[in-house]
């Protein structure tokens, strides 16, 4: 019975070591043959190609699919959608801008207005006159003693949106009349309809709660 | 041999257990007239959920000191990156983050 069992032990081992044997020089030699041709595309690959977004000819256009379609300054090239408009972004085109970002990645459209980088039209329409923004912070106290309360600013608001867009549906226009909860915004209402969504995050906590209070001032 | 062993694992294991099992689940309500104000109730902190997450020197003493009423935490302390919203922490994407009140406040929205 003993000797039986080792002899099976024996001979599994054999063919444990016969398969491994077998799988070490099979690897090596597939290894080998797929070592040679894989170096010579790494080389090729090396020289990224810098795209500057206001060099025409390097930009790339997106048909309506999202896909490359058309490269500027390449006639040949099967011209896009946005092409035709005038101007497609490429992902990469527009990460190499140097937009500038919060510390979440995003695009910081606020600083954008305020350093005066891009000046957007206000409307398609040129005979329609356009509203200047409405310069009046609110300040929005927050209910628990220790948080800084909210300045809301009208003004980076009003340069994007039409006082139609958030009153009287979403904020009634008198100070003290929306019961506003942080609950209530993280569910999707009152600031929440934008933030989270369109505009920054709720997890940019500071940035809206910047007035620091008396009592938590100490 | 065998109860001088047994012995020997309860006098080692039994103490770390009480220690740990001490803190399962620590109701932190120092600012409840602030939380009451704000519409929220106590936070029942789950110490044994961030046992099995963390080694005790992650967070001690470097972030809470290991002593009740020692750790002076306020929802603008956490904001401010110390405590709760310590960087890795609820202030990053490692966690959830600082606005989802219900995952600590009990009693969220109950009137006064």
């Amino acid at each position: 019975m003993k000797a039986s069992s080792f002899r099976k032990l024996k001979a599994a081992l054999l063919c444990s070591l016969v398969v491994a044997f077998g799988y070490t020089v099979s690897g090596s030699v597939a290894d080998a043959a797929q070592a040679q041709p894989s170096k010579a595309p790494a080389k090729k690959e090396a020289p990224a190609p810098k795209i500057d977004p206001n060099d025409p000819a390097s930009l790339i256009y997106l048909d309506t699919a999202g896909k490359p379609a058309g490269v500027g300054g390449n006639a040949a090239a099967p011209a896009s959608q946005a092409f035709k408009v005038g101007m497609g972004w490429h992902p990469q085109a527009l990460a190499a801008t140097g937009l500038p970002k919060d510390k979440y990645g995003l695009v910081d459209w606020a600083k954008l207005v305020r350093e005066n980088i891009i000046k957007p039209k206000h409307s398609l329409d040129p005979e329609e006159e356009e509203m200047p923004p409405l310069k009046m912070d609110v300040l929005i106290p927050a209910k628990g003693t220790f948080v800084n309360d909210v300045i809301y600013p009208h003004e980076m608001h009003t340069y994007w949106l039409k006082c139609e867009v958030c009153h009287p549906q979403i904020f009634v226009p008198a100070k003290g009349s929306n019961p506003m909860t942080m609950v209530g915004i993280v569910q999707g209402e009152w600031c929440g309809r934008c933030h989270g969504k369109i505009a920054f995050p709720l997890t940019d906590c500071n940035r809206c709660h910047s007035a620091p209070k008396k009592a938590a001032a100490k | 041999m065998n109860k001088k062993l047994l012995a020997l694992v309860l006098v080692l294991a039994v103490p770390a257990f009480a220690g740990a099992a001490q803190y399962g689940k620590m109701t932190l309500d120092s600012k409840i007239e602030s939380m009451k104000k704000a519409g929220v109730g106590p936070v029942i902190y789950p110490h044994d959920k961030h046992e099995l997450l963390f080694k005790c020197n992650e967070c001690h003493p470097k972030v809470f000191k290991e002593k009740r009423g020692l750790n002076d935490m306020s929802m603008k302390m956490n904001m401010d990156g110390k405590f709760c919203g310590s960087e890795n922490c609820h202030n990053s994407p490692n966690a959830f983050p600082l606005y989802i009140c219900t995952n600590c406040h009990t009693n969220v929205g109950v009137k006064k």
